[in-house]
């Protein structure tokens, strides 16, 4: 389901999340960025990483999202679409709209 | 008419108007030596020797700064022989009302030039003795900087021992032309040392591609005066980037930097761009945890002078805004130099409603006054 108003299904560890494939930022593809952990610090040149592939990168401005929320990890202000999804019977069901 | 010139005893000087605040702190008020010889009691003996034979070994780049005796105004009435410390008590800080005048020096910004740092460290001491003896003890209003040699952490991070615990001693001064940007870990020790004594951190515009430091633009060498004083602001941002990328106000979060006659101008413009950017590579420097700006606004304080001057005046009070000038700037003259901000004329440019912020509170904060 590409394109610009095309939706992207996740499934992060098991559990299913959609977004639109927008960036509310700038437009950008978010389908094409790059998924990964939220990098994190405990000091001056170390790095930690965590929630391993819960983060999508947009391959505009390389902003982070919680694939989880759409949230912006770091702009409270930006939040990408997203839809509902649920899985029954062994389907993944995604509600649009 | 008599035969004997006999020169009246001045009266007091009257004051230039109403105070423009209710407290004022004007920080960057210069101080400088006659000659070099002022400093030669407090020199060791080797460095004395070497200044009368070599003369005193301090590079700078030939510009066109500082004109007449010792940089001071052309409309000032000093000789040589004039004591500038009372000179200045009764020209600026008695007429303008000031209630804390901050010596900013001049005299050996030059350290950070001088490749021998041990011959750097010890110009920086005898200065700061010298300071103490002939300018701290005139007035109660005087509050010194004290002059450090950068480029060698340890001496300058002892000298802070030596002297940081003095009433009068209020911040440390690294010029802004310099070796490393001035994040760099290479620098910690000083402010491990500034901030263990509660003091502030200061960098004035001197010594840009003087002896061992850097060119003062990346593009190389300004050839003119004029040009050379548009590459300040760029100083000042390279050292303010560092400062919060290398992590040092996570490190030491207690420390304060004021930037001295630096410009104002790039303080909207580095803020947003910063902030946009830090949203896209945050994760190359996860250290850096929150926004540049909330770091910047927190730690980072900028000297008024030379106040921007806007074609329009009625833009003045939007762009304060945009800098944050209600936490961010502090009122600096730049006496006795001729492109000084003179406090009324500074005045005018800065709301009503801000006046009691950047002529006084926020320093007062910055220097724990």
């Amino acid at each position: 389901m590409g394109g610009e108003n095309g939706v992207m299904v996740f499934n992060v560890g098991g559990s299913y999340y959609a977004l639109r494939n927008r960036c509310p930022h700038s437009g950008g593809p978010l389908g094409r960025g790059v998924i990964r952990p939220h990098v994190i610090s405990n000091g001056v040149g170390h790095f930690e990483f965590e929630r391993e592939a819960e983060i999508l990168k947009c391959p505009f401005h390389n902003w982070e999202f919680d694939i989880a929320t759409g949230c912006a990890l770091y702009d409270p202000s930006m939040r990408a679409k997203t839809y509902p999804v649920a899985v029954e019977d062994g389907q993944v069901v995604l509600t649009l709209g | 008419m008599g035969a004997v010139d006999v020169k009246p005893e001045a009266p007091p000087t009257p004051t230039r108007g109403p105070k423009l605040a209710p407290f004022i702190v004007d920080c960057d008020l210069h101080h400088i030596w006659h000659e070099i010889d002022d400093i030669f009691p407090y020199l060791p003996r080797q460095y004395v020797e070497q200044i009368r034979e070599f003369g005193p070994m301090l590079p700078k780049l030939s510009y066109t700064n500082v004109p007449n005796i010792l940089g001071y105004r052309s409309d000032l009435e000093v000789k040589r022989d004039t004591n500038f410390a009372e000179f200045t008590v009764h020209e600026h800080l008695d007429p303008y009302q000031i209630d804390v005048a901050v010596l900013t020096g001049g005299s050996v910004y030059g350290v950070v030039g001088i490749s021998d740092v041990d011959y750097a460290s010890a110009l920086a001491r005898a200065f700061n003795d010298w300071t103490l003896d002939t300018w701290v003890s005139v007035d109660p209003r005087y509050r010194m900087t004290l002059a450090v040699c950068p480029n060698d952490p340890a001496q300058a991070a002892e000298e802070i021992r030596r002297l940081g615990n003095h009433p009068a001693v209020v911040a440390v001064m690294l010029p802004a032309g310099a070796r490393h940007p001035y994040g760099n870990r290479f620098y910690h020790p000083i402010y491990e040392a500034a901030a263990e004594h509660g003091l502030a951190m200061m960098s004035h515009f001197g010594g840009e591609g003087a002896g061992v430091t850097n060119p003062p633009t990346a593009a190389g060498y300004p050839s003119y005066y004029l040009e050379m004083r548009m590459a300040r602001p760029q100083i000042a941002q390279a050292h303010v980037v560092s400062l919060v990328c290398e992590g040092v106000f996570e490190k030491f979060p207690s420390l304060r930097w004021l930037f001295i006659e630096v410009d104002t101008w790039w303080i909207p413009g580095l803020l947003w761009h910063f902030d946009a950017d830090w949203k896209a590579l945050r994760d190359t420097t996860p250290w850096v945890k929150r926004l540049p700006s909330d770091y910047i606004r927190e730690h980072v304080r900028v000297g008024t002078q030379p106040l921007e001057q806007p074609p329009r005046r009625e833009d003045m009070a939007k762009f304060l805004d945009w800098a944050h000038a209600e936490e961010m700037l502090v009122y600096a003259s730049d006496f006795p130099h001729w492109d000084w901000d003179e406090p009324r004329a500074a005045a005018a440019l800065i709301p009503r409603d801000l006046r009691p912020r950047i002529f006084g509170e926020t320093a007062r904060e910055l220097f724990g006054l």
